[in-house]
């Protein structure tokens, strides 16, 4: 089966009066339909650039996608022009971002905004839009969603602008939903119920996901692949289970490792990595990593390794050293 | 919503009659007597004192404590203030001290002249301020962006007479194409009601009036509209800019929105705000700037009207004209707040 | 494969960045800033030009006076008919334009410094003490103080009926013994009826002496000075009130208000420096209580208080600099706007006295020549005034620009 998004060495730049910053550095990955990835890395490692180049939102001055294709469903989306893209986004691509507050427009209500969208992509009448606008609410579980069209942003409280939000991204039935890290800006209890309702959603509707986070635990419960990203790269990649059980990279044994768990026994240390992200303005040669990591060497610091696979489609791995690792740690 | 304009017009009492009492002690602070001022300075004390009973200026300012002291309250209230205000709930403003002519009858005259000036300046600022700020923002740093702004800049720099006074210089002395000044030339007339003359002109068809009116209006009001359309554009370039970088235009355009539809239905609402707050702070400006053009270009308005009688010590001029002008002001805040209102709900919704 | 010890290997090779100062960083985005240099250069040019020649190149108005060189053209040689150069021409009384157009710079800067100074000195208190003890709480002290000023300013009114400094002080008493017994009779009621009482007594039996009317109009204003005093005033309260007056100043146009008080006081530069000065105050302590409202919620003034710092040292260290962004800008602007101002003035006839040369007045004198075709007596004093206004606010938007805080990385 084709998958539905095929990424090909993406490169994006910003030029800055500092510099270049070398925000995403060639990365390649696909995605089938119907397919949770979560994106995970720190701040800055480019998981939100990347996924705003594809859909060709990065501003032009200073930012610029030098290098890449970016397939979906047989159209390369960078070549696209702008009016073409304005098709695409919306209908093909849905993008919801982190904070609800300041992502709604504050001066229209949020049936406007949504109907917007509606009308949009589709040929309804204003009066159907509105009308399927009160569903998506229902959908996303806004009690009173009928009655709540004519409200303002202002008038909804967290977890519910960002239920609204989602209702917008849905609205015209995307292929593929980006959502960047929707749940950071939030309170763990609604976190929980926002991530049940996506799931629900997607059993329904069956639409591909790319759920952008940092917070591992969030993408345990929900992906089914993921990849993890350092200083623009990906550094692994794979079915959860595999990265889970069996992690290579040793940046992701770190973020795994430095993860506190309910069985350890009380007195453990958490486990951080030294160190700080390189800057993106003054890219090392090699491993992005190398710099903090404890297993490097001499190849690691000259030579960017590639990713591998290691099982097949299901698990890939960017380091030198990865057949070692597993041999060192289980000692 | 209707309650928020209730409250809005309630708060404005309490600024009127601080308001009037401003006006009326600042021409009593003003030394110089208008009865000398009036009759000359070797009139006799008999006239002098003859002159100044008519006019209530014996009275004492505020209160008279020597008839409180005889026992006498009626008569501790009966002084110039006191007087004044009566007379204001009587839409009584007094004669002119020097004319003898009613002040209300010239505002009348008077008045038009100035908001037909006023209202076209900012016609005229808003008409080019705003789409040259929207485009500048829009075109950041680009060479359209830097000569817009650095216009603007020369534009608030630039003083209104100075401006004036070059218009005059180069289209009615050198190239005689304009009137270097008054409202209309000599022979033609223009009725109406509202006298203001372009409006009652269209409304009569009275082309020629119309005409004439306006090759009047335009100097005077291009050169007072420069520093408000300084103002406006860079006020909305700043506010457009600011607005660009909210996240909900990156949603909007996540959305599929085009350019322009971000641009004049996302970005302008929430830009508007600030901008209308700009809007009508201008009043002030051009109420200030019509005293000044009024002077060179020989505007029978009330800029010039008031400054003359401040220095005439013609109190019940003064007191008039520039309670009529706080009344604007007061007014314009109040249809600032009520726009605003209207444009932001969550002001609304307080 | 070799291993490297990781010990080895210093941790030094992160990029890290070159440490900067908020205020060098400014700095050099404000030099690099091609509308600030050029703002900068006339600013520079300007007091330069005008500091130098009042200080080397003395002028003597009263003795400048040439009628047969009246409203000539500017030349730049010298003929028969006009034995020296002026290169800006002549005005009404024969005097070089040039001369007196750079003269000019001297009183433009001095009404300039002195008009804002007036502005930021007393708008500036105002605004940081509105906006400081809107948020803050009071000290008992700062509270004590504030009631009896409050009280005595209350009594000046029944002082001036009754003809008794005396009512002064009882109303001060008055309000200092509100403050004071801040939780005495804590139900509202109560403590009005109290503090009313109280307060018509302290003003009715002094007055007595002066007659009875008198101390019946006293008693009242006491009784209702008494129940004001009682109600539990805050910072808050006095922040508004404040505020409502600085916004009824603001309510008049600016040219008015200036023109009215140079009425009062009289003609000369120096009033007219006092008047623009008196019409920005509003302006200023709107824009420092705004500063001081968006900073006095920083956690870091929360620590500093937690940590017993007093509210004079808060005021200094914490929260003075860090408003200072917006105050330069403003500054600046009103350096241009004052600039401006003065020259109105001087061109309707108030300000500067003549045969002083002032940018204004010169305009105000010659422009009835303008018919007659005497353009340069008109241009160039205008001109300077556009150059040097224009110069200011180029400065002034390159300090904006500078110091926005977005900017910063």
């Amino acid at each position: 089966m084709t998958p539905l998004l095929d990424i090909k060495n993406l490169k994006t730049r910003f030029y800055t009066q500092d510099g270049v910053v070398r925000a995403v550095n060639d990365v390649s990955y696909t995605m089938n339909r119907g397919e949770i990835l979560g994106v995970v890395g720190e701040s800055g490692c480019g998981k939100s650039v990347h996924a705003l180049s594809m859909m060709q939102l990065i501003p032009f001055p200073p930012g610029k996608i030098t290098n890449g294709e970016v397939w979906l469903d047989g159209q390369d989306l960078l070549t696209l022009s702008e009016v073409e893209m304005q098709k695409v986004r919306g209908r093909d691509i849905a993008m919801i971002f982190q904070d609800p507050m300041t992502s709604l427009n504050p001066v229209y209500t949020v049936g406007f905004q949504i109907m917007e969208a509606l009308l949009l992509h589709n040929d309804m009448t204003k009066n159907e839009a509105k009308f399927r606008a009160g569903e998506l609410l229902e959908l996303v579980g806004i009690p009173g969603a009928k009655d709540r069209l004519d409200d303002f942003p202002h008038q909804f409280s967290g977890g519910m602008r960002q239920r609204a939000m989602i209702a917008m991204g849905l609205s015209c039935e995307p292929k593929l939903l980006i959502a960047d890290e929707p749940t950071t800006a939030l309170d763990v209890t609604i976190q929980a119920q926002i991530i049940d309702l996506v799931k629900k959603l997607q059993d329904e509707l069956g639409m591909a996901i790319m759920w952008i986070t940092h917070d591992l635990g969030v993408v345990a419960e929900l992906a089914h692949t993921i990849n993890v990203m350092y200083a623009g790269s990906i550094i692994e990649t794979g079915k959860i289970r595999s990265i889970y059980k069996n992690t290579k990279h040793p940046y992701t044994i770190g973020l795994l490792g430095s993860l506190p768990r309910l069985d350890d026994s009380p007195g453990t240390e958490l486990v951080s990595i030294p160190g700080l992200p390189p800057d993106l303005l003054d890219l090392p040669e090699g491993c992005p990593f190398a710099a903090r990591c404890e297993y490097r060497i001499e190849q690691c610091l000259v030579e960017k390794p590639p990713l591998v696979e290691i099982d097949g489609k299901d698990h890939a791995v960017a380091c030198w050293r990865w057949e070692e690792i597993a041999g060192i740690r289980s000692k | 919503m209707s309650r928020y304009i209730i409250r809005r017009l309630l708060s404005v009492i309490p600024t009127l009659i601080g308001v009037t009492f401003v006006i009326f002690m600042f021409q009593r602070l003003i030394p110089g007597d208008p009865a000398i001022a009036m009759l000359g300075e070797h009139a006799t004390d008999e006239s002098i004192e003859r002159i100044r009973e008519q006019f209530g200026l014996n009275r004492p300012l505020f209160l008279d404590r020597e008839a409180l002291a005889d026992g006498n309250i009626a008569g501790f209230f009966d002084s110039q203030y006191f007087n004044y205000m009566g007379r204001l709930t009587r839409l009584d403003l007094g004669d002119s001290i020097h004319r003898r002519i009613p002040v209300l009858e010239t505002l009348k005259l008077r008045f038009p002249a100035t908001v037909e000036l006023s209202l076209l300046s900012l016609l005229i600022a808003i008409i080019v301020g705003i789409p040259v700020g929207i485009i500048s923002a829009s075109r950041r740093n680009s060479l359209i962006d830097s000569v817009s702004m650095v216009a603007s800049l020369v534009g608030v720099s630039m003083p209104i007479f100075w401006l004036g006074l070059m218009e005059i210089m180069l289209f009615a002395v050198i190239l005689q194409w304009l009137p270097a000044g008054a409202r209309l030339s000599t022979g033609i007339e223009i009725n109406g009601i509202t006298n203001l003359y372009l409006i009652d002109s269209l409304i009569t068809g009275n082309w020629t009036g119309f005409k004439d009116a306006l090759s009047h209006l335009i100097m005077p009001a291009v050169a007072l509209a420069t520093i408000p359309m300084g103002i406006i554009a860079r006020m909305t370039r700043s506010s457009m800019l600011d607005v660009l970088q909210e996240d909900y235009i990156r949603t909007a355009r996540a959305k599929g929105l085009g350019g322009r539809l971000v641009l004049y239905r996302h970005a302008l609402k929430n830009a508007a705000l600030p901008v209308v707050t700009i809007i009508g702070l201008q009043a002030g400006t051009l109420l200030a700037g019509a005293v000044l053009t009024e002077t060179i270009f020989s505007w029978p308005g009330i800029g010039r009207w008031v400054y003359d009688a401040i220095l005439g010590r013609d109190y019940p001029i003064v007191q008039g004209g520039t309670l009529l002008i706080a009344l604007i002001f007061v007014a314009v805040n109040l249809i600032v707040d009520i726009l605003y209102a209207l444009l932001d709900p969550r002001i609304r919704y307080k | 494969m070799a291993q490297i010890n990781p010990e080895e290997f210093a941790v030094t090779d992160f990029a890290v960045r070159e440490h900067r100062s908020l205020w060098g960083d400014a700095w050099r985005r404000l030099i690099s800033n091609n509308t600030a240099r050029l703002g900068m250069f006339i600013v520079v040019l300007f007091v330069f030009s005008a500091t130098f020649s009042h200080y080397f190149w003395k002028y003597e108005p009263k003795k400048d006076l040439d009628y047969s060189l009246k409203l000539k053209a500017p030349n730049l040689v010298v003929t028969e008919e006009i034995p020296s150069i002026h290169i800006f021409g002549t005005d009404k009384l024969g005097r070089d334009i040039f001369r007196r157009v750079v003269h000019g710079g001297w009183n433009s800067l001095r009404v300039g410094i002195v008009a804002v100074g007036i502005s930021l000195f007393f708008g500036g208190v105002i605004g940081l003490l509105t906006g400081f003890y809107e948020t803050v709480t009071m000290t008992t002290l700062e509270r004590i103080l504030l009631f009896g000023i409050t009280g005595l300013l209350l009594g000046l009114l029944s002082a001036w009926i009754s003809n008794q400094i005396i009512q002064l002080v009882g109303y001060a008493i008055l309000g200092l013994l509100a403050g004071y017994f801040n939780n005495f009779l804590s139900g509202k009621i109560m403590r009005a009826i109290f503090f009313g009482l109280l307060g018509a007594l302290m003003s009715f039996l002094p007055a007595l002496l002066m007659g009875f009317t008198v101390a019946l109009i006293c008693g009242t204003l006491g009784l209702f000075s008494g129940v004001l005093l009682s109600m539990t005033l805050d910072g808050r309260f006095f922040s508004n009130f404040m505020m409502r007056i600085m916004d009824m100043i603001l309510s008049f146009p600016g040219y008015l208000l200036a023109i009215a008080i140079v009425a009062f006081l009289g003609p000369g530069l120096g009033k007219g420096m006092i008047a623009i000065g008196v019409v920005g105050i509003p302006v200023y302590a709107r824009l420092t209580r705004s500063a001081v409202l968006s900073v006095v919620h920083k956690e870091y003034i929360l620590a500093a208080q937690s940590v017993g710092e007093s509210h004079g040292r808060i005021i200094l260290r914490h929260i003075t600099p860090n408003i200072l962004s917006p105050i330069i800008v403003q500054t600046t602007m009103g350096l241009a706007n004052a600039i401006l101002s003065a020259a109105a003035l001087g061109f309707l006839g108030l300000g500067a006295i003549p045969p002083e040369p002032e940018w204004g007045a010169m305009l105000g004198d010659s422009y009835r020549f303008l018919t007659s075709g005497a353009w340069w007596a008109v241009l160039f004093p205008g001109l300077a005034i556009m150059l040097s206004v224009l110069g200011f606010n180029l400065l002034g938007d390159g300090f904006r620009d500078a110091l926005d805080p977005k900017l910063r990385t």
